[in-house]
């Protein structure tokens, strides 16, 4: 077995380009190796930094046997010239095709010899095929040169079995040397093998491995973080992108002036994380501390790198001090009327319209959930005021959160401040749902009113587009209803929307707003099933027949549907009702007109008479169970009829001889469906 | 481009190690060394030493010598520096690291030169920054200007995580592929003065070795300009002007002058930006602005690139 070694050195490519030319180098090699049958042991290895994308083979077939082939010519009827062309492209002499019958017909053919190709050869060959076939999610060109890539390619080192390949590559030669500094590219260095490279770079404190790479940045962390005891919450996207952005990882511990600590945690996080890609520290009790860690890229001797980056932090931190000591006390009530200057859309009016509209949207609902109108109010009076403020113009990520932080120091009620705070959670299907009535219903209002107003001046989302995030808006609206158990009827508050739009004269069309607008959340909603992994077809039928008024009812019966459908009792559920569909379906005569209300007095026998009492058990027990349905229970009390459906089938011939007593049981089994279909429409589920 | 946030500094031990070796005696290169010795240094590389170009610009990408100049096959390298406006970027002096106002120090090179990264480490030892002591990284970020139809990959600078310097690769310019690729290197300088005099403010750089502070030379004019960007700019005027100097740009460009055809586009880019900071054009409003400017650059990119062959 043979080495393959090759070598890609760049100027920086960045983390996320870095992991999807690894991918697509990794997939592209196998892909050629496996269609060519050169046999390999082991993994094809695919490294990189942020300036060296490496692949290595360590045992790679020296050699393939190609074997040997039938190559089918033309026609035996075809002129002497295509014969000829035909010999000349293989290098064959008329001795060497023969003539052979297939079921399309007489051809000549010509049997190649099996052949033995040198794994270097075909390499060597296709290789700059291969390269060029890496699909960076953005390129570019550099100098004068056409070759497209993630950033400017320097140089190319590939080497098999100790020799090197040579090939052209665009403007660029292969070698088996590379440049030894990253930046400054004088130096070459020759390498005839992984090894001695891996080795070298590790003796320069370089780590090519970015999975090695990564153990030793978390494992440094933890060591220093357990010895100062501190905490870190560890981000993995973060840990990543830094894997991804240092050759040789040096952690330090730095500290920031312990004042800066009074400025809310969530913008310490932000500056440290998105903006410096440090990681921030807790102590014991979750409090964030003042250490956080840099993972540096060279070995700080002078002390530098450490000042420097604390200076960053404190100039970025004392920055959002001052503004968080300018904001919170700038009276947010007093701010409302400035809302009036802020456009919130182009036909939706200013965010002062927006609050107001919302205010009342918000009244609404707290008489629903029972909550306190007045806090409602002025927890949405409030809720935009902090998009003036300088920190959520520094911070916009923090929209809100602000808000939240400026009512709590204000002395706002913290329900209030808590809803301010919450307002534009969940954000689609990530991260937290809120949980206190308050912060749900400002939520709720805010996304109605946004669904609303761009339905209503008729910016929907197309299906490829959704610029202003409605599809994300009407997730997050599910997950407010569902996660939280609330019984809400969204027509109503689609209806109440349009009402204080027109209020503030924007009139929509409030008939085709209602219709399209719920069909949308109706197709969000099976996004969401679907999400949670409930069955195709119990989405499609239990969405089928009811209003989006009935979210929470939906989603629930279909999740207990979808997870017990395989136990008996959603077995003989479903097939209780579709052995009584059937019959029904197949004996109805189209003159009757079935209205499940069979006549008692026509009973002829106890069968019939203990199926009706049953299904008049399950009647009741639907309308006793009202809001507080338990719809395991419901199927478990449906199924609950398969011994009375089964006494009945085994003794009772429907198709009686008089058509009366015939409709009757018709009447019967209709009632029984009618019944079931209490808690779903059972006829499109597949069992 | 660099966002105009400079960052303050606090020990004193760092600044005397940014001394370079010839310059023993002085603590550390004020604002206006720190600009020669960078012209010097270019000048080396054979960088035309170019001046600023005479018209209010948010960014020396947008003084000609970069942006007409990084269009077409000619080899090209300069090197300035550019008065940069940005309005929506003034605090009335009060804040120690905003201004309206700011210096940036400009390379262009056409085609983009193999040893760039070399030449670019060079540079800023030359300002007293030895690399091999700091953490430098070359930081992913993509540029583009919706107002000049332009777009670059590229990187910026961090030294010790703090950002000095902006690197790109032009890609796109005036909505013109470009070829060859320029390479276009941003210092903002206010930043790296304060960050080699470790200075907390902005205001306190030493202009030049016998005491003049960036203060008595900027101060009034950030309080003054900030006033006139959100409180005392006639936006109704204003308004007008845009309009005005659109249909310049527009006959200029029809009658082939693309140099003064482009001097009224960067004059109208500016009256955008005070509108923009007074706070009266709307989001819709606002695309529609930029899409205005960019029509103009796209036009008159392709009038000066024919004009060059």
């Amino acid at each position: 077995m043979s080495e393959f070694f090759l070598e890609l050195f760049s100027e920086e490519i960045p983390a996320k380009l870095q992991v999807n030319a690894r991918k697509n180098i990794y997939d592209n090699l196998k892909k050629f190796f496996d269609e060519n049958e050169v046999k390999i042991k082991g993994q094809i290895k695919v490294f990189s930094t942020p300036n060296r994308l490496v692949v290595y083979i360590e045992k790679i077939a020296k050699s393939i046997n190609k074997k040997s082939e039938e190559i089918r010519g033309p026609s035996i009827k075809a002129p002497e010239q295509a014969i000829e062309g035909f010999m000349r492209s293989n290098n064959v002499k008329k001795n060497q095709i023969y003539k052979k019958t297939t079921d399309k017909g007489d051809f000549y053919f010509y049997k190649n010899p099996s052949k033995k190709i040198n794994t270097i050869e075909l390499i060597r060959e296709n290789i700059p095929n291969i390269l060029n076939k890496i699909s960076w999610n953005k390129s570019m060109k550099w100098g004068n040169h056409d070759l497209y890539w993630g950033r400017p390619l320097k140089s190319i080192l590939t080497v098999f079995d100790g020799k090197k390949i040579d090939y052209d590559f665009y403007h660029l030669k292969s070698s088996n040397n590379t440049y030894i500094d990253k930046d400054f590219e004088e130096k070459t260095k020759k390498f005839n093998n992984f090894k001695s490279y891996n080795s070298y770079f590790k003796s320069i404190g370089i780590i090519i491995d970015q999975d090695k790479r990564k153990s030793f940045i978390k494992n440094e962390l933890l060591k220093l973080s357990n010895k100062k005891n501190l905490k870190i919450n560890f981000n993995e996207k973060l840990l990543d992108e830094i894997t991804n952005i240092v050759e040789k990882p040096k952690i330090l511990l730095c500290e920031f002036d312990k004042r800066f600590l009074e400025v809310p945690k969530e913008i310490i996080i932000i500056t440290m994380q998105n903006h410096q890609k440090y990681f921030p520290t807790f102590d014991k009790k979750e409090k964030i501390t003042n250490n956080f860690f840099v993972v540096a890229d060279v070995k700080d001797k002078e002390g530098f790198v450490k000042d420097g980056n604390e200076r960053v932090v404190e100039a970025r931190l004392s920055d959002a001090e001052f503004f968080w000591k300018r904001n919170r006390s700038n009276n947010l009530v007093k701010q409302v009327s400035k809302l009036k200057d802020i456009s919130y859309f182009q036909g939706l009016g200013s965010y002062f319209d927006k609050v107001q509209r919302i205010r009342k949207l918000s009244a609404f609902i707290s008489d629903e959930l029972l909550i306190s109108k007045e806090k409602m109010e002025i927890a949405s009076s409030v809720c935009k005021v902090d998009l003036m403020s300088d920190l959520v113009g520094e911070f916009p990520e923090l929209q809100g959160v602000m808000g939240g932080y400026f009512a709590e120091s204000q002395g706002f009620d913290n329900e209030i401040s808590l809803a301010i705070s919450e307002h534009y959670l969940p954000i689609g299907m990530e991260g937290r749902t809120p949980k206190k009535l308050y912060s749900i219903a400002l939520s709720l209002s805010d996304k109605i009113d946004s669904l609303v107003g761009f339905f209503g001046i008729n910016l929907k989302p197309t299906s490829s587009k959704d610029p202003y995030a409605l599809r994300r808006m009407a997730i997050s609206l599910i997950r407010l209803i569902i996660e939280n158990n609330i019984n809400i009827k969204i027509r109503d508050l689609i209806s109440y929307s349009c009402v204080t739009y027109k209020e503030q004269s924007f009139e929509f069309d409030v008939k085709l707003l209602n219709n399209e607008l719920s069909e949308f959340i109706f197709e969000r909603l099976k996004n969401y099933m679907k999400e949670k992994e409930i069955r195709y077809d119990i989405i499609e039928s239990s969405t089928s027949i009811t209003t989006i008024d009935e979210i929470l009812k939906i989603f629930k019966k279909s999740s207990v549907l979808s997870k017990n459908i395989k136990k008996d009792y959603g077995l003989n559920t479903i097939a209780i009702y579709k052995r009584c569909l059937n019959i029904v379906n197949s004996e109805i005569n189209e003159k009757d007109e079935i209205n499940s209300s069979p006549d008692p007095g026509l009973f002829k026998n106890d069968f019939e008479k203990n199926l009706y009492k049953k299904i008049n058990d399950i009647r009741k027990y639907f309308s006793s169970a009202g809001r507080e349905e338990n719809y395991l229970e419901s199927l478990k009390t449906l199924s609950g009829a398969k011994l009375y459906v089964d006494n009945f089938f085994d003794n009772v011939v429907v198709n009686d001889d008089d058509p009366i007593i015939k409709k009757n049981r018709l009447e019967l089994l209709k009632m029984l469906c009618k019944s079931f279909e209490n808690y779903f429409n059972f006829s499109k589920i597949e069992a | 481009m660099l966002t105009n946030y400079l960052v303050l500094l606090k020990r004193d031990q760092f600044g005397r190690d940014m001394v370079s070796k010839k310059n023993k005696k002085k603590k550390f290169h004020s604002f206006q060394d720190t600009i020669l010795n960078l012209q010097k240094y270019w000048a080396k590389q054979g960088c035309l030493i170019l001046q600023p170009y005479d018209i209010e610009v948010g960014a020396g990408t947008f003084h000609p010598a970069t942006t007409l100049r990084s269009l077409g096959e000619k080899p090209w390298k300069t090197a300035y520096v550019q008065p940069s406006r940005r309005p929506s970027d003034g605090r009335y002096g009060d804040n120690p690291n905003r201004l309206q106002h700011y210096y940036q120090f400009q390379v262009l090179i056409k085609p983009s030169p193999q040893n760039i990264k070399k030449l670019y480490l060079n540079s800023i030892a030359s300002i007293g920054i030895n690399y091999k002591d700091h953490d430098i990284r070359f930081v992913e970020d993509d540029w583009e200007s919706p107002t000049l139809g332009a777009s670059g990959l590229g990187w910026e600078v961090w030294c010790n995580g703090m950002e000095i310097t902006q690197f790109t690769y032009f890609q796109q310019m005036a909505g013109i592929e470009c070829k060859p690729i320029s390479v276009e290197i941003t210092y903002g300088l206010e930043r790296l003065c304060m960050f080699i005099q470790n200075k907390k403010n902005v205001f306190d750089l030493e202009w030049n070795n016998d005491g003049v502070l960036y203060r008595e030379v900027f101060y009034q004019a950030e309080k003054e300009y900030s006033a006139y960007n959100f409180e005392f700019a006639n936006t109704n005027n204003l308004f007008k002007i845009f309009d005005m100097l659109e249909d310049e740009a527009k006959s200029l460009t029809e009658n082939k002058i693309s140099l003064p055809a482009y001097d009224q586009c960067l004059k109208a880019s500016h009256v955008f930006n005070i509108l923009d900071s007074r706070g009266v054009i709307s989001v819709a409003q606002r695309a529609e602005y930029i899409a205005r400017i960019r029509n103009l650059t796209k036009n008159i990119g392709k009038v000066w690139l024919e004009s060059q062959s």
